[in-house]
């Protein structure tokens, strides 16, 4: 793959061309449309015709899918009332449909200047991500850029049945100046790019279950990747969700007290640390030996 | 913010684009998005609306919508700017972005 750019360096647009079947992609709501953000101009902000999220149909490998990316430098692809409601009318159609949705993401949560609308829109997507849950209606979300899945976006990620991600991507709730800001620099250094990807950075999502896949950072695999799990479904049980809570007691027993994201890779089953972190995607996963 | 609306003189666009309408750019610190659609009237003239976040540079935009409209044949196009404080140089080069996915396709 040298020579060919990478997925993370695409744009939004670009990066439903590379994963979808070629020409199949059919946008909603596309720019010519101009439905944009009333806050944002009331504000005296300029805002954006597809309002930083572009979403359609297409087919991947032949599947017929709903299919949404984030437009990341458009305000860090923050949630607005206008991109909340096509990010929730999508899930709701793919629930309607019975389609698989696939949400390409890049959004460091809801957008400040329409606060309560975008939490609001947050709140229906999830309900509306559930309700695809719910009928086995596969939803994915692919988290391959270092402005990631945060804030409202990061929650709205893992509610999805499946995420895939690269070792670009991040995922968390609160950013890393966040929590340097309240915890101050000594406990976490926002600056410290090292430190922030192996705490919240793809190839530590995996390890700690919170990715089902690890993929290189190109549109091929990310769609190879997508494609894994376009025919499954994850139910939500009470059982399911009694386990999982089971884990994430489990974990925090076990690396609570750790100052060093190397002691969680150690617990999760990496024996050398540095071959781990110079792998990317297959061949971390290989590394790696996913602990239990 | 301000907002303008100028016609410029230009030849008429092909009579066979790739697409009805293409888009170059994304609104970000110092960048711009360019639409570019078909069907602007009259077929002679490249109609343009920008919006920009930068107020006072009114002069420097007709200039450089007017050199790409002396330049390319975009007659019969309409233009519509969101711009957030783009350099005059970016504003060219969007315009050629889209004109370029414009006749050849490929947004």
């Amino acid at each position: 793959m040298t020579g060919a750019i990478l997925f993370h360096e695409l744009t939004a647009r670009q990066r439903i061309a590379a994963i979808a079947d070629k020409g199949s992609f059919d946008e909603l709501l596309p720019p010519p449309e101009r439905i944009t953000s009333p806050y944002l101009a009331q504000l005296g902000i300029p805002v954006s015709f597809d309002d930083g999220i572009v979403i359609g149909h297409a087919r991947i490998g032949g599947k017929k899918v709903y299919l949404a990316a984030q437009v990341g430098p458009f305000v860090g692809g923050a949630v607005g009332e206008i991109h909340g409601a096509k990010l929730t009318g999508l899930f709701k159609a793919a629930a309607r449909d019975k389609i698989p949705c696939v949400l390409i993401v890049e959004s460091g949560g809801v957008r400040l200047h329409e606060g309560s609308s975008g939490e609001i829109a947050i709140a229906e997507t999830m309900r509306a991500i559930f309700e695809c849950r719910a009928l086995k209606v596969p939803t994915i979300a692919v988290i391959a850029t270092d402005i990631g899945a945060y804030g409202g976006i990061g929650i709205l990620s893992t509610c999805c049945d499946f995420r895939v991600m690269t070792e670009h991507g991040r995922l968390g709730i609160s950013g890393p100046i966040v929590i340097e800001k309240w915890m101050g620099k000594k406990a976490y250094d926002s600056a410290n790019r090292a430190l922030v990807w192996k705490t919240s950075g793809g190839k530590t999502k995996y390890l700690l279950g919170d990715a089902d896949a690890l993929v290189h950072d190109t549109a091929d695999a990310v769609r190879d990747g997508i494609s894994r799990f376009l025919g499954k479904s994850s139910a939500v049980s009470l059982t399911a969700v009694k386990a999982r809570q089971k884990e994430l007691e489990k974990r925090l027993k076990k690396f609570g007290a750790a100052t060093d994201p190397d002691a969680v890779w150690n617990g999760m089953g990496v024996r050398n640390i540095e071959a781990a972190s110079l792998a990317s995607g297959p061949e971390f996963v290989a590394l790696a030996k996913r602990g239990k | 913010m301000e907002k303008f609306t100028k016609a410029f003189p230009s030849k008429p666009l092909p009579s066979k684009t790739a697409s009805p309408w293409a888009l170059a750019g994304v609104v970000g610190s110092g960048n711009l998005e360019v639409l570019l659609e078909r069907g602007g009237r009259p077929a002679t003239a490249m109609e343009c609306h920008v919006e920009t976040s930068i107020p006072g540079y009114k002069a420097a935009w007709l200039a450089a919508l007017a050199d790409f409209a002396h330049h390319y044949p975009a007659g019969g196009t309409k233009v519509t700017i969101n711009d957030q404080g783009a350099p005059p140089v970016l504003v060219t080069l969007r315009l050629r972005q889209a004109y370029d996915h414009l006749i050849k396709g490929d947004k």
